[in-house]
């Protein structure tokens, strides 16, 4: 089938100081890029950017931010990217640069790659852990997003909660 | 976006993980437009949210959207970061984003969860294909789906094969059910393969042949025969002393309405009569319906009369409280249930019930062998939806009439069009008489018993010659109006052709002696003694009913005849049926075309419907509906009942199922394509508002006598919207009248006619003075808030159709008519008010709609305009005019004189023709302006068009 075609960005926000991480809102992150790419090239650039640009995910916690180009001039849009440094969000600006960590096609290749990059870097977490609580921490961390009997459970749960609501909707 | 869509969205969007951030009161009016996303991850919060961060309260850190306590970001965001709370948001993001990969979006089917290359084909149909591991959620889901769809449209209950639901016995019960609400005729069967059918009156009817047939139908009428099965019309049967009946009856007619119960030809019973009939007393007011009537000829020894008055089903209703009434029969006769076929002891008070009971023919059953404890199902004769109590009988004690309920007794057809006396005589042979009975022995079939009566036998040879003399008659109409002729005749099953044959008229074969007779047919009519039927009596009828000869017990017969396809010879005993040949008389009124759609009515005993129904159809007649017959009174000029009734309570009750159905209508067009009528300035194309232009033309009429005779249009309708005001408020119930006195009609008639018109002063003997004031005025005075049913003819093109408004045309318009070609002046399209007003009201609805959802936002809550906005629109339809009407008269540059009831191209005149009502005092006053050259030309418009198209109005008595 024809479909319009993206690129979507899974980069990572990387910032001095961990608290201003969750300043940081999905519009904030738009206008940091857009603004990037006018200053490089110029008003072309920043009509590219116009088109079908859009933050699709930040989690302000982590710093992940996912970003949807037009497939067209993704490389264009995506050489502006490291000329940012600074955020400014909620009247506060918030140094930083951002990373890119994968390029994916659709939405969901973007969502597998981060699964395998988050559970790398919480295993990657638990050595360089100081205390004990902080070692317990993370490993229930890990247990808790790598036990598969757990989703398969909450996969029936949604089911039984998705005929649910078509009951109720009928 | 539509909430359809957003639904959609949602259900997409629900696994997706939403943007996990500290909210603003920023960005919350942007990301509410986002649909889905604005939900918070399942899960999440709880789970993401640091539990050591002291100063973000839970409640409020992850909620997205408005700030309810107005808490800024910076007090609620945590000073600092943990590791493990980091560890723990990172876990929780990839528990979102893992249900977010591993869920599927799109559509809920299991399989498409597969990669392509594993998909099978008819996975959805059958489990098996799919991967183990899926099996079970298919399954699942595979089963709430037949669940929802078992839901949705009720499993019909059919749990017999077509086979045995088809068997005739299951068939019939399943027909006896379905006729307990609606009364079927005996051809209903036949009809419902045919028909639209309509369920009317509280019968099934059929309205139009499925097939296109309008002008074959027509050509049938004007040319051959057409064919209608009248048997919905209800029969009343009175009994009693002649002057007594006589006496009662005349409460109900006037003399100055037409001939009463009481008309000398009628009342020996060589015609029948029509009369209007009005409450008793009540003449002219309060009208209920016409009626026709027919005497039984008198009989020597017997004193008492019958006589039986035949009535539309509405008008029944009305009419048998009222005969009651008159007759001061209020004692219910309650029915002896078990009268046997030969007791005639007491033939008024059996009901068709027991007939029914009793019923042995006619009926196939098969079954009833095999199990005989089961009830033998009977086919249902007569009134299937009468309950077994309900009386049908009542008898005075004080008069000693008996009146006699006969709904669905008495089977009537009706062949209308000059050749309808040849299908008749080709159908139906006289009866032939029985001699090898043996004399002494006595028979059960009733025409043996009468064959050895000699002066019985006398009659019958005399009614069978003046049948067979009507073979030689020309045409239907040549007979004089209302001729009665009873005659026994052979079942006309045994001459069925093997063919359809069209009837044709033999008038080659005419010989010196018929021409005597037919002569003295045509002139004098069936002879007195000739008119009497053993139909009139209850026993006669109940035996031929009770045994007639099944329909495969016929078929056996003929498959035993030595040459196939002979007549069936002799004829079985029972096969002799008494009938009643009734004249019905063509157009009388006016001058052209006269005695167009003339023709017979046969009445048949019940249960005898479709032995006759058949054998017509077989001589090449055409089959109609209800349609045909309301057209077939448009072109006899003659008012259709109940359509042209409008002051009868039946005629009332039609106009407003009539408009219920019209707005019904027109409310299912969306309101763009819909007609404007405010536009149009029609006012109300729906139904005709009869009892406002009644009393606004003698409103009218009054302040123009007031200011000696100056009418200038302004002035008048400066006063209509006053006096419309007075009129709404002080309305009493229905008192206009439709003028129906003879001697009034005659002279509006007369009045009516344009003195230099070509062919229509040729009959005219007596000069009638053209109206004057004084003449108009005692007129006025006798006649003043009546209407008088007109017909009105265009000059030129156009089809009139129903609730048109006719007008009273200017100077300016009459200079047309000498143009040629003919142009009618046209309306000025009018303003509509409403429209404006409507769509503010849609708006404040609208936004009254919307504004409930964002329930804490304290800006927007106009309360009052919610409770206000959906009466308000209900009365207000776009395109109409609301309640109440302005002045009727005077809202268009033409003043409206009054409105068609039925409209359409006559195909006999050749151009468009209308019938309708207009106001006497209106007609009058045009009347009275008009010069004597253009004098009868009005104007007439169509609801849903400007122009104005020139008439001519006929009034004929």
């Amino acid at each position: 089938m024809v479909r319009v075609k993206s690129r979507y960005l899974l980069c990572e926000v990387n910032v001095s100081n961990r608290s201003d991480l969750l300043l940081l809102d999905d519009r904030a992150v738009a206008a940091a890029v857009k603004a990037a790419v006018a200053r490089m090239h110029g008003d072309y650039g920043a009509a590219l950017c116009s088109i079908r640009f859009s933050v699709k995910y930040l989690n302000a916690h982590t710093g992940i931010v996912f970003l949807r180009f037009p497939k067209r001039c993704y490389k264009l849009l995506w050489s502006a990217l490291p000329f940012i440094t600074s955020i400014e969000s909620r009247r506060l600006t918030i140094p930083c640069f951002l990373n890119c960590l994968h390029v994916g096609g659709t939405i969901r290749t973007c969502q597998k790659f981060l699964v395998r990059y988050n559970t790398k870097q919480l295993h990657r977490m638990l050595p360089k852990c100081k205390t004990e609580e902080e070692k317990q921490q993370v490993r229930q961390a890990i247990l808790s997003c790598c036990l598969p009997g757990g989703n398969k459970e909450e996969l029936e749960d949604d089911l039984e909660s998705e005929e649910d609501e078509e009951d109720e909707e009928e | 976006m539509s909430a359809a869509k957003v639904k959609m969205r949602e259900k997409k969007m629900r696994n997706q993980p939403a943007s996990v951030q500290y909210s603003s009161s920023v960005i919350a009016e942007s990301s509410s437009r986002n649909g889905g996303r604005d939900q918070p991850v399942r899960g999440g919060p709880s789970g993401m949210h640091p539990s050591k961060k002291p100063k973000g309260p839970p409640q409020t850190g992850w909620v997205r959207g408005r700030h309810r306590d107005g808490v800024g970001y910076t007090k609620e965001m945590p000073k600092f970061i943990t590791a493990g709370a980091f560890a723990r948001a990172r876990a929780t993001e990839v528990r979102a984003m893992l249900k977010a990969v591993t869920k599927t979006t799109a559509s809920s089917h299991v399989f498409q969860a597969l990669p392509k290359h594993m998909r099978r084909r008819a996975m959805s149909h059958n489990t098996k294909r799919l991967p183990r591991r899926l099996r079970d959620v298919a399954n699942r889901m595979r089963e709430k789906s037949l669940q929802a769809s078992s839901k949705k449209k009720k499993e019909p209950a059919k749990n017999k094969s077509r086979k045995a639901r088809r068997r005739h016995g299951n068939l019939l019960l399943e027909f006896n059910r379905r006729q307990r609400k609606n009364i079927w005729l005996e051809t209903h069967i036949w009809h419902a393969k045919r028909f639209h059918m309509v369920k009317k009156w509280g019968y099934c009817l059929g309205d139009r042949p499925t097939s296109k047939c309008y002008r074959p139908c027509y050509r049938a009428m004007s040319s051959h025969c057409l064919l209608q099965d009248l048997s919905y019309y209800c029969c009343i049967e009175l009994k009693g002393e002649e002057t007594k009946l006589l006496a009662a009856l005349s409460q109900l007619t006037s003399k100055e309405a037409g001939p009463m119960f009481a008309a000398g030809l009628c009342l020996s019973g060589c015609r029948q009569g029509s009369v209007t009939v009005y409450r008793a007393g009540q003449y002219p007011s309060q009208p209920l319906g016409p009626v026709t009537f027919l005497w039984r000829p008198q009989t020597q020894a017997v004193t008492h009369r019958q006589l039986w008055i035949w009535a539309h089903p509405t008008l029944k209703q009305d009419l048998l409280p009222e005969l009651q009434s008159v007759c001061q029969c209020h004692e219910a006769v309650p029915q002896v249930l078990h009268a046997g076929v030969s007791d005639t002891s007491q033939p008024a008070s059996k009901p068709e019930n027991a007939s029914e009971e009793k019923l042995k023919c006619g009926i196939k059953r098969k079954r009833s062998s095999k199990d005989a404890s089961e009830p033998p199902v009977k086919k249902i004769l007569g009134d299937g939806t009468r309950l077994p109590g309900t009386p049908v009988t009542w008898k005075s004690d004080s008069t000693g009439i008996v009146i006699n309920d006969l709904t669905m007794e008495i089977v009537r057809y009706r062949l209308i069009g000059p050749q309808s006396h040849s299908v008749l005589t080709d159908t139906l042979e006289a009866a032939t008489v029985c001699h090898e009975v043996n004399k002494s022995q006595a028979s059960s079939f009733w025409w043996p018993q009468h064959c050895k009566d000699e002066n019985k036998m006398n009659l019958h040879h005399q009614q069978a010659d003046v049948f067979h003399t009507l073979k030689g008659i020309f045409s239907t109409g040549e007979l004089l109006p209302g001729t009665v002729l009873g005659l026994t005749v052979d079942d006309p099953r045994l001459t069925l052709p093997k063919k359809k044959v069209k009837a044709l008229p033999c008038v080659n074969q005419a010989q010196e002696v018929d021409e005597e007779k037919r002569r003295a047919l045509m002139l004098r009519g069936v002879p007195e003694q000739c008119c009497q039927s053993f139909l009139w009596e209850r026993s006669v009828r109940d035996n031929v009913t009770d045994n007639k000869i099944s329909e495969q017990k016929l078929n056996q017969m003929r498959s035993e005849v030595l040459v196939p396809g002979s007549r069936l010879s002799p004829t079985p005993p029972q096969g002799r049926v008494p009938v009643l040949l009734v004249h019905q008389p063509g157009k009388q009124v006016g001058n052209e075309m006269s005695s167009w759609g003339a023709g017979w009515d046969l009445l048949l005993p019940k249960g005898w419907g479709m032995a006759f129904w058949v054998p017509l159809v077989y001589r090449g007649v055409r089959v109609a509906g209800l349609h045909m017959s309301l057209k077939h009174s448009q072109n006899k000029a003659v008012p259709h009942f109940p359509h042209d009734y409008p002051d009868c309570p039946a005629g009332v009750r039609f106009q407003e199922e009539q408009e219920a159905e019209f707005l019904d209508k027109f409310r299912r067009r969306p309101p763009a394509k819909r007609t404007n009528y405010i536009k149009h300035g029609c006012l109300a194309p729906f139904r005709c508002p009869w009892q406002q232009l009644a009393e606004e033309w003698e409103v009218l009429m009054r302040e123009e006598d007031g200011q000696s005779q100056s009418t200038t249009k302004t002035d008048v309708s400066m006063k209509e919207e006053v006096t419309s005001q007075n009129i709404v408020m002080t309305k009493p119930p229905s008192c206009f009248i439709v003028l129906r006195e003879r001697r009034s009609l005659r002279l509006l008639s007369a009045w009516c006619r344009p003195t230099t018109s070509k062919g229509q002063r040729l009959r005219r003997v007596v000069k009638v003075p053209p109206p004057s004031r004084p003449t108009v005025s005692a007129f006025l005075a006798a006649h003043g808030s009546s209407l008088v049913w007109v017909r009105l003819s265009l000059v030129s093109k156009g089809k009139p159709e129903i609730h048109a408004m006719v007008c009273v045309p200017t100077a300016e318009d009459l200079k047309l008519l000498g143009r040629n070609p003919v142009n009618g002046p046209q309306e000025v399209p009018h303003k509509d008010h409403f429209k404006c007003r409507i769509k503010r009201q849609k708006k404040a609805s609208k936004k009254a709609a919307t504004c409930p959802l964002p329930t804490d936002d304290p800006l927007s809550a106009p309360v009052p305009v919610t409770s206000t906005a959906p009466q308000s629109s209900s009365d207000l339809i776009f395109g109409l005019w609301p309640d109440p009407l302005p002045s009727v008269t005077s809202h268009c540059s033409r003043v409206t004189l009054g409105w068609v009831t039925q409209g359409d191209f006559s195909l006999s005149a050749g151009c468009g023709e209308a019938l309708g009502f207009v106001s006497v005092t209106g007609l009058l006053h045009t009347l009275l302006h008009q010069a004597e050259e253009h004098r009868g030309t009005l104007l007439l418009r169509n609801p849903n068009s400007l122009h104005y198209r020139l008439t001519k109005v006929n009034i004929e008595v």
